[in-house]
């Protein structure tokens, strides 16, 4: 190589790290520039379709973004601790399909259900991820795959009968108060929002997933003990998927096994375009919640675009990896 | 061979070192060899048929367990080999369909080739963004599937019967001629091996892999590695896309076969043992796994279990093996 035979040139050349005005206000200020993307997709959807600029339209966003929102949630928490959670739309989709099998049996009784199920689902990923030190990456899809394994069989045996979901269900996933212009499930989302944003920065949880990702032996010398933070971050996590396929199976009026699969990427996307690092240690909620607003946004116009799932499957990508890389330029010129 | 003469206990030691080296890629071998012969006596007739079926169809396993372990030696991760696999298939059958087995040759050899140089620009833009290879290759995952069903918006296709003997030995894709599967597997496998084993540019993969900043150090170019690495992963892809383009006479690009081919060549690697930091491990262990995952199901079958419960076998498998090397690290590190 030829930087390594003069080396007193290069480090002459470099000097002391210099960064445009402009990058250095992105870096500091992350939430300013992913406002400033959402306004412009918004006004250019409205420029494709006007009627997408008034509270009917923003309704259709936000009714799409909340459980979006949610089942980003988790992933977020996870990322934060070094890992991921790809069994997020398959835990979503058991979790609404016990709902809406046990709606008959009341609402209050069939969400306890749902959420049952994907704390299980959430906590048998933490057993895997923390005390087994199996990969999260590997334990979380073969998860996926057992689930889906298991419901597919089940929803021919014991989970047979109802598949559509109770009418207070329905209103709280594809309802909306005010004159029919705020959906409920932003409300949901709202209070995910506040309890883990809040406790992000003042819980020792919080702290602790953040030590966790960012120095997993510093977090171990300081007597952290990792795997109870893992467990209960999977399990959260499991938590938020079921809330978010619940959501989903209120805004489809009924469930199936199809249910949740298109929200995985998005899941994923909506933490990294939020500035969340897959590395651990780095990251907030707010910034998803931006992540998934922009998403949603995005998928409005491609739908006023007439696009099909094709097309939405090469953008969604695309964004990742422009956003992902815009972040990784920006943060390495600190 | 020399061996003879050198004195048992250097023998011993030399026998525990290449045990050391190789167990785990041996042990995967006899686990397919043993499971196989476990199967033979579970169906009433198990004979040439059987193994043409078990020859053709685990190849698109067996070539994205390739594809996935060049990457993860070279210290990546390609989350899109499943994606490719889709993109190849539906390409290739959407050219392929009424032409001659000569064109259909030329069609395959530029699908392989568009896919190496399309995954080495993913490669290039891991090594120059810096973004987590997860994070890049995930969005691959769904770039290249959504082009792929773009090209074939619904499954549909076909190729011709010369091209459907060179992966399954016969031009109606059923057949009871087993040898050009297995040498359809064996040539790349040995290619890739040998090159990854013996030439310098293969060995700067482990290098790059196992500890990218001395290797960068003792003057290895581990970005042109990486590039190299995601580059031919994109082209094994891609052949195991022609692969089941052969066996099916079909493409079919919808997203859960992505998927399922991504998660399997995940899982061949690492029951393969080969490390998921980076490298360690080698291409063969990597291809019995895939094969294993593959043979699984008809197993499974035999023994009277819906796909269903084999698909949660499956994982459970997977997490079960995981589990164990991970509880077998923690008690090693423990006692050192």
């Amino acid at each position: 190589m030829t930087t390594d035979t003069v080396p007193t040139a290069v480090a002459l050349e470099e000097g002391p790290p210099v960064r445009s005005a402009w990058m250095r206000f992105v870096s500091d200020r992350p939430l300013v520039v992913l406002s400033i993307v959402l306004v412009v997709l918004v006004l250019v959807t409205g420029a494709i379709e006007p009627n997408y600029l008034s509270l009917r339209g923003l309704r259709n966003t936000l009714l799409l973004a909340a459980p979006l929102g949610v089942m980003a949630a988790g992933q977020t928490l996870l990322m934060l601790t070094r890992g991921i959670d790809l069994s997020v739309a398959m835990v979503a989709t058991a979790a609404a399909y016990v709902t809406g099998n046990r709606s008959p049996s009341g609402a209050a009784i069939a969400i306890v259900l749902g959420l049952v199920v994907g704390a299980l689902a959430g906590a048998a990923n933490g057993v895997g991820v923390g005390i087994f030190r199996v990969n999260p990456l590997i334990m979380t899809l073969a998860m996926a795959g057992i689930l889906l394994g298991l419901f597919t069989q089940w929803a021919q045996t014991i989970l047979q009968g109802s598949t559509s979901v109770a009418p207070f269900i329905r209103t709280l996933g594809g309802g909306s108060f005010f004159d029919n212009r705020i959906p409920w499930n932003v409300l949901v989302w709202a209070g995910v929002a506040f309890v883990v944003i809040w406790g992000l920065r003042a819980t020792g949880l919080g702290r602790m997933l953040y030590a966790v990702g960012d120095n997993p032996v510093a977090a171990r010398l300081a007597g952290v003990r990792s795997w109870q933070v893992l467990l209960v971050a999977y399990t959260i996590s499991g938590l938020f998927a079921a809330v978010g396929g619940i959501l989903l199976a209120g805004q489809a009026g009924a469930v199936d096994l199809r249910l949740a699969q298109n929200f995985l990427l998005p899941s994923v996307a909506a933490a990294v375009i939020g500035g969340t690092s897959i590395f651990g240690g780095v990251g907030t909620y707010s910034g998803t919640i931006f992540g998934a607003l922009i998403l949603s946004v995005l998928n409005s116009m491609l739908t006023f675009l007439d696009a099909g799932q094709a097309v939405k499957q090469v953008v969604y990508g695309s964004i990742v990896l422009v956003l992902a890389w815009f972040y990784a330029a920006v943060t390495r010129a600190e | 061979m020399t061996a003879v003469a050198v004195p048992s206990g250097q023998a011993a030691i030399r026998w525990r070192r290449w045990l050391v080296r190789h167990g785990w890629t041996v042990g995967v071998w006899v686990l397919l060899v043993g499971l196989i012969a476990w199967y033979s006596t579970l169906i009433p007739r198990f004979g040439n048929f059987t193994m043409a079926s078990i020859a053709k169809n685990s190849l698109p396993t067996a070539y994205l367990a390739i594809a996935q372990a060049v990457v993860v030696i070279a210290g990546g991760l390609d989350l899109g080999v499943g994606g490719m696999m889709v993109l190849a298939n539906a390409t290739s059958a959407l050219l392929m369909e009424g032409e001659g087995f000569g064109m259909t040759l030329l069609i395959a050899a530029a699908v392989i080739g568009g896919a190496a140089l399309a995954n080495g620009i993913v490669g290039w833009v891991i090594v120059t963004s810096r973004v987590p290879d997860i994070v890049v290759t995930l969005a691959t995952l769904f770039i290249f599937s959504g082009i792929g069903l773009m090209v074939l918006p619904s499954p549909g296709g076909g190729t011709s019967g010369g091209f459907r003997r060179i992966f399954t030995g016969s031009s109606s894709g059923v057949g009871t001629n087993y040898w050009p599967s297995l040498v359809a597997l064996a040539v790349p496998l040995a290619l890739v091996a040998a090159w990854l084993a013996r030439s310098r540019r293969g060995l700067s993969l482990y290098a790059a892999g196992s500890h990218p900043i001395a290797a960068y150090l003792s003057g290895v170019d581990t970005r042109r590695a990486k590039i190299t690495a995601y580059a031919i992963s994109g082209a094994l892809a891609a052949l195991a896309g022609l692969a089941v383009t052969a066996i099916t006479a079909n493409g079919d690009a919808r997203f859960n076969n992505a998927a399922n081919g991504t998660l399997n060549s995940v899982a061949a690697v690492v029951l393969g043992g080969i490390a998921l930091t980076g490298g360690v491990g080698s291409v063969i262990g990597a291809v019995a796994a895939g094969v294993i995952l593959f043979v699984l199901n008809p197993i499974l079958t035999a023994l009277g279990i819906n796909p269903n419960t084999s698909q949660v076998i499956q994982g459970l498998v997977i997490v079960g093996v995981m589990a164990m090397a991970g509880l077998l690290e923690l008690r090693r590190r423990r006692t050192e």
